[in-house]
C-alpha cells in the first residue's frame, strides 16, 4: 500500500470497520443503501449526490430499443426480453424479470417511508403493465415506469386524454406552457396554456424553483397562489404546473392546492436544478440520518483493495477516518460523476482502473448528429461484469471477488436513449448486494 | 414579385452589392437560401487583411487588401477593431522567405516594421519564446456578421428588399435572357417567381450550381477551412506566422475570444461542412508551434466554412489564386447574369463595387458607385453579434426585470425583442438559429443546452412560433452547435455532454419525434 499524506487534520487512529462500501450517491448508490439496509448488512455510504439535482424524480425502467430503426416498446418487460437477445452483455441481460420487479420494490418501499411515494402501472387499474407518460417542459410524452404521486394525476390524465391546463410562471425560465400545449396539441386532444406571476414575485426577471419551492411552504403566500390559479382550473380536467410545489411538505402543499381548486393538480419536472430530484435527495438522506446510518457526502479519490477487502479514507472537516470494509459497490457514475475518465484518448475508470469496454479510438466515440436514433457509442463504454455485475479484469477473470459495480458504470447500456436509467440502477445495485448478503452473516438490528 | 437586380447570396459579398445597387438607386432583392452570412462569410477569421500575408504569391490581391482594408477602417469602424498585426518567424522557418518580407511589403506599399523579438514577447506574451524574426503591419479585426448585417440594413433602407430560407430552383430564360428566377421558400416549400432585368450570382462556393441552372460553366474547387474558437482571448494583435500558407498559422483575436486556423482541404460536397477531429488536432499541434498556450487552452467551438476557388488551370488547394473572379458570362451567350465569387472578406467593397458597375452599366443607370465615400452606417440588425457585447451592456445597466435567456453570454429578452424585430423585416418568421446567428446565444460554454429552451419558450409566449415548430428548431440549433463541439471531445466534454443528453433526450425525449 502506498502511504498516504494529509493536510493539516489528523487521522482518527480506529479505522471503521464495515461490511460494505458504496461508493457513490446517485440513483445506483442509493439502491444499494437500501438494499444493504434491507439485509442487515452494515454499510458506509460517500458520494457527493450532485446528479440527483438532475433527476426528473420519475423511475424510469426501459421503452427504447436503439438502433438505425429504433423500436419503442409499451411493456417494458417484453423490450427486456427483446434486448437480451440483441444483446446478452447489456445489464438487464444479467437480471429477471422477477429481480426487477423485486428490486423496484424494494426502492420505492423504502422511499415511501421516507415520504416520497410513487406509482406504478399497476395501480392505474389497467391490466396490462404499460410505461406511464409524463409531459416535459419540451412539450413532448417522455415513458417512464414508477411516477412520484406528485406527477401522478399528470400521467393519469394523459391515458384518459383529459382536459389539461399548464399554467407557467413569469420570469420562470425555460418552462413554457405555450410551447408544452401547441408541442402536445397533436398529442392530446385538449392541453391549454395560462401564465401567472408569482404572489410577491410580480416584477422579477429570474426565478429559481427552488426558491418559489420554498415560498410556497409559507401558507399566505401558498393562499394567494391558489387564488391565482382558481380562473384557470374553472373547464379543465386537471392542472399542470411546474416542479415548485414545496420542497419538504410537498404533499399536504398539493393536497390543499387541489382541495381550495376541486381538481386534480400534477408537477412538470423543470430544467436545473429540478426540485423533484432534490427532494428526492432529501428525502432519502433525512431518512438515514433516522436510521443512523452513515452517508459521508465527500468524493473518494482513492481505493486500495486488499485480500480482506478494501481500505479508504474518509476526510470531514478537519478528521480524517480510515475505513475498512469487506465488500465495495462502485456506483460512481460515467464522466458527469467522475467514474469515468480520459487519459491520452483512452476511457478510464478512475478508482480502480479497471478495464473500459470502448470504441476502438477517439473518433468513435460519437455520431455527426446528436440525435441520432443509434446513440453515441461512447455511451456503451463502461465496466464489463460477470452474471453478480464483479467486474472483470483485462483477462476476463472477476477482478475482485468482493468488488461490485452498480449503474450508468457498466457497459453496453445507453440509459438516455433507453430511458432506462433508473431501472439499470436499482435492478443491479439490487442484485449485486443480494449477492453480498448471501456471503455475510447477516447481523442483528 | 418584381426588381431591377435579383441578388443570389446573402454573404458579405451580396450584402455589399445590394447595398451598391441600392445607393446607386437601383431597386434590388437580396434572397439567401438560409440566412445572412449562413455560408463562408460567416465561417471564417475576421481577418481584414493588410495585404502583407499576399505579397509573394498575389501581388494584386495584396495591394487590393492595402488599399480596401485602410479605406474600411475607415468607413465601417464599428465593425473593426484596429488591433495590429504581427508576422513571426519560428527557428524552422525559411530564411530566404523572412528575408525577402519586408522587401515585398515595401514594394507593394504595405506598411511593415521589425520588430526586436524581446519586444514582440512583450506585446504579445503569448508567442513562442524562440523568435527568428517579427514584423508589425497593419492587420485589423472584422466582425463578418455585423458587417453583412450593417450592409443589409442599409440596403434596406435605401430601398432594396431581403428575403431569408429562400432558394433558387432555376431561371426562366427567353432567348439568352433570363426572365425570372423560380424560388422555393426552405421553410414553407412554397414556390415563387421573382422577375428580375439582371440577375447576379454572389453565391460563394455554390456559384457553379447556380451559373450551371443559369447555363453557364464555372470550374471550381472547394477549399474547406476549418478554424478553432478559444475560451478567452489570449492575443492583443492579429498574429501570423511568417512562412508559405501553411494549417493553422494565424490567430486573430475577436472581442472575449480568439480563433486559431485554418486548414484547407479540398472537398467535393457542400452537403455537411463541418471540421473534423484530425482538423482539429493538426490545428492545434500546428498552432501551438507558434502560440504554446494552444496547446492547453480550452476551445468553446470549431468552425469550418469552404473557399469558392475558380479554376483556370492545373493549380491545386493553396496555389490557387485568392483573388476574386468576376464573370459577366457574356461568353456563355448570357446578357443579363453576372457571377462574382472567391476573393478576399477585406476586399467584398471593391467585389460588390466592380459587379454593380457591370449591373449599373446594363441598367444604363450613371450614378457612380458611393461605397468607397459614404461611410456605413451602425444598425441594430447588427448590434448584438461582438463577443463581450451583451454582458458588457448588461452589467452597464443591469434591468432586473429583463429576464436573461442565456446567461452564458448575457442575451436579455428586450435584446431578443430587438434582434427578432430586425428579422420580421426579412420576410419569413424567425428561427432560433437566425436569432443565435444575430447574437450570442448558444456561443458560450452550455453550448445551447438551456438557452435554446428559454429562447423557444420566449418565442412561443410571444408567440412568434406555434405549434412543433420550437421542437424541430431547437433540434436543429443543437444539432448545429454540435458540429462545433464534437470534434474537440476529449476528456471534460464528455461530462458536459452527457448532462446535455441527459437533458435533450434522457428527460426530454427530444430524439424521437413527436
Amino acid at each position: 500500500m502506498r502511504p498516504v499524506q494529509y493536510g493539516s487534520g489528523s487521522v482518527n487512529p480506529k479505522p471503521l470497520h464495515t461490511g460494505l462500501a458504496v461508493v457513490g450517491s446517485g440513483m445506483a448508490g442509493m439502491a444499494a443503501a437500501i438494499c444493504a439496509y434491507n439485509r442487515g448488512i452494515s454499510f458506509v455510504q460517500v458520494g457527493q449526490a450532485s446528479e440527483l439535482a438532475f433527476s426528473s424524480g420519475c423511475l424510469d425502467l426501459f421503452s427504447i430499443l436503439p438502433g438505425r430503426f429504433p423500436k419503442g416498446f409499451e411493456d417494458p418487460f417484453a423490450g427486456i426480453d427483446v434486448l437480451a437477445k440483441k444483446k446478452p452483455h447489456h445489464p438487464y441481460s444479467r437480471l429477471t424479470h422477477a429481480m426487477i420487479r423485486d428490486a423496484f420494490a424494494e426502492f420505492t418501499g423504502f422511499m415511501g417511508s421516507a415520504g416520497i411515494c410513487f406509482h406504478g402501472p399497476e395501480q392505474n387499474g389497467q391490466n396490462s403493465l404499460k410505461n406511464q407518460h409524463i409531459i416535459t417542459p419540451a412539450g413532448t410524452l417522455k415513458p417512464t415506469w414508477q411516477v412520484p404521486a406528485a406527477m401522478h394525476a399528470g400521467s393519469l390524465a394523459i391515458a384518459r386524454n383529459q382536459r389539461i391546463c399548464i399554467v407557467d410562471i413569469k420570469g420562470l425560465k425555460g418552462f413554457g406552457a405555450r410551447q408544452m400545449a401547441q408541442t402536445l396539441q397533436p398529442l392530446l386532444s385538449s392541453v391549454t396554456a395560462a401564465t401567472i406571476a408569482f404572489p410577491g414575485r410580480e416584477t422579477a426577471g429570474d426565478l429559481m424553483c427552488e426558491r418559489l419551492a420554498w415560498d410556497l411552504e409559507n401558507p399566505k403566500i401558498l393562499a394567494q397562489f391558489i387564488g391565482l390559479l382558481k380562473p384557470h382550473a374553472g373547464r379543465v380536467d386537471v392542472l399542470g404546473l411546474p416542479a415548485i410545489l414545496g420542497m419538504y411538505r410537498f404533499e399536504k402543499l398539493r393536497r390543499t392546492l387541489e382541495q381550495a381548486l376541486k381538481k386534480p393538480v400534477f408537477e412538470i419536472p423543470t430544467l436545473s436544478p429540478s426540485v423533484t430530484g432534490m427532494r428526492m435527495k432529501e428525502a432519502f438522506l433525512g431518512k438515514m440520518t433516522d436510521l443512523g446510518l452513515l452517508h459521508f457526502p465527500v468524493a473518494v479519490s482513492e481505493i486500495f483493495p486488499d485480500k480482506n477487502g478494501f481500505v479508504f479514507f474518509v476526510t470531514q472537516g478537519l478528521q480524517t477516518m480510515e475505513v475498512r470494509a469487506d465488500h465495495l459497490v462502485l456506483a460512481t457514475g460515467r464522466f458527469m460523476g467522475k467514474g469515468l475518465g480520459v487519459r491520452d484518448e483512452q476511457i478510464k475508470e478512475m478508482l480502480f482502473d479497471l478495464p473500459v469496454a470502448q470504441p476502438e479510438t477517439r473518433s468513435g466515440w460519437l455520431r455527426s448528429n446528436f440525435f441520432a436514433p443509434a446513440g453515441h457509442p461512447v455511451n456503451q463504454a463502461g465496466i464489463e461484469t460477470d452474471d453478480c455485475f464483479r467486474p472483470l479484469d483485462a483477462a476476463g477473470s472477476v477482478f475482485h471477488p468482493r468488488l461490485y459495480a452498480a449503474g450508468s458504470i457498466l457497459a453496453h447500456q445507453d440509459w438516455k436513449r433507453e430511458k432506462s436509467g433508473s431501472g439499470i440502477a436499482i435492478a443491479s445495485a439490487f442484485k449485486a448486494v443480494s449477492s453480498i448478503a448471501e456471503n455475510t452473516p447477516a447481523r442483528s438490528g | 414579385m418584381e426588381t431591377q437586380v435579383l441578388i443570389i447570396g446573402g454573404g458579405t459579398t451580396g450584402t455589399g452589392i445590394a447595398r451598391d445597387l441600392s445607393l446607386r438607386g437601383i431597386s434590388c432583392i437580396l434572397i439567401d437560401k438560409k440566412d445572412i452570412n449562413a455560408g463562408a462569410s460567416g465561417a471564417n477569421h475576421g481577418l481584414l487583411h493588410s495585404g502583407a500575408r499576399y505579397i509573394l504569391k498575389d501581388s494584386e490581391t495584396a495591394v487590393e487588401c492595402r488599399q480596401e482594408s485602410l479605406l474600411l477602417k475607415h468607413l465601417a469602424p464599428k465593425c473593426m477593431e484596429d488591433t495590429g498585426g504581427l508576422f513571426v518567424a519560428l527557428p524552422e522557418d525559411d530564411d530566404a522567405y523572412i528575408a525577402r518580407f519586408p522587401e515585398l511589403c515595401r514594394k507593394y506599399g504595405i506598411v511593415c516594421k521589425s520588430v526586436d523579438a524581446s519586444q514582440a514577447l512583450q506585446m504579445e506574451p503569448c508567442l513562442a519564446p524562440d523568435l527568428k524574426a517579427v514584423f508589425s503591419v497593419q492587420d485589423a479585426v472584422v466582425d463578418p456578421f455585423r458587417l453583412s448585417l450593417d450592409n443589409a440594413a442599409d440596403a434596406q433602407k435605401n430601398g432594396a428588399r431581403i428575403l431569408r430560407n429562400s432558394q433558387v430552383e432555376g431561371f426562366i430564360s427567353h432567348n439568352g435572357r433570363i426572365q425570372a428566377a423560380r424560388v422555393r421558400d426552405t421553410r414553407t416549400g412554397d414556390t415563387f417567381h421573382i422577375g428580375a432585368l439582371q440577375f447576379v450570382n454572389a453565391t460563394g462556393a455554390w456559384a457553379d450550381k447556380v451559373a450551371a441552372m443559369a447555363g453557364a460553366h464555372i470550374s471550381m474547387l472547394y477549399s474547406k477551412g476549418s478554424l478553432l474558437i478559444t475560451q478567452s482571448r489570449i492575443n492583443t494583435r492579429v498574429i501570423n506566422r511568417l512562412r508559405p500558407a501553411s494549417d493553422a498559422d494565424i490567430l486573430v483575436p475577436g472581442g472575449t475570444v480568439s480563433i486559431i486556423g485554418t486548414t484547407s482541404v479540398e472537398i467535393d460536397n457542400l452537403d455537411d461542412i463541418r471540421p473534423t477531429m484530425d482538423e482539429v488536432d493538426t490545428i492545434i499541434r500546428q498552432g501551438s508551434v507558434m502560440v504554446p498556450e494552444l496547446a492547453t487552452t480550452r476551445y468553446i467551438r470549431a468552425y469550418a466554412g469552404v473557399r469558392p476557388l475558380v479554376k483556370n488551370g492545373s493549380e491545386k488547394g493553396r496555389t490557387i489564386s485568392r483573388n476574386y473572379t468576376l464573370k459577366n458570362h457574356e461568353a456563355d451567350g448570357l446578357e443579363n447574369f453576372v457571377t462574382i465569387t472567391g476573393g478576399k472578406l477585406t476586399t467584398y467593397r471593391l467585389m460588390a463595387e466592380k459587379t454593380a458597375d457591370i449591373v449599373a452599366g446594363r441598367l444604363k443607370n450613371t450614378t457612380p458607385c458611393e461605397t468607397a465615400q459614404l461611410p456605413l452606417p451602425p444598425s441594430r440588425k447588427g448590434e448584438w453579434t461582438e463577443p463581450g457585447r451583451s454582458p458588457r451592456a448588461w452589467t452597464a445597466r443591469p434591468r432586473p426585470k429583463d429576464t436573461l435567456i442565456c446567461e452564458c453570454e448575457m442575451v436579455s429578452e428586450s435584446m431578443v425583442d430587438r434582434i427578432v424585430d430586425t428579422l420580421l423585416t426579412e420576410g419569413s418568421t424567425p428561427t432560433l438559429e437566425e436569432v443565435g446567428r444575430r447574437s450570442r446565444i448558444g456561443k458560450g460554454p452550455c453550448q445551447g443546452t438551456f438557452c435554446s429552451f428559454r429562447l423557444a419558450a420566449y418565442l412561443y409566449r410571444t408567440g412568434k412560433l406555434d405549434k412543433k415548430q420550437g421542437f424541430f428548431q431547437v433540434r436543429e440549433f443543437v444539432n448545429e452547435r454540435w458540429k462545433g463541439f464534437m470534434p474537440l471531445v476529449r476528456d471534460r466534454e464528455l461530462a458536459r455532454l452527457e448532462m446535455q443528453e441527459a437533458f435533450l433526450c434522457g428527460l426530454f425525449n427530444m430524439e424521437v419525434d413527436p
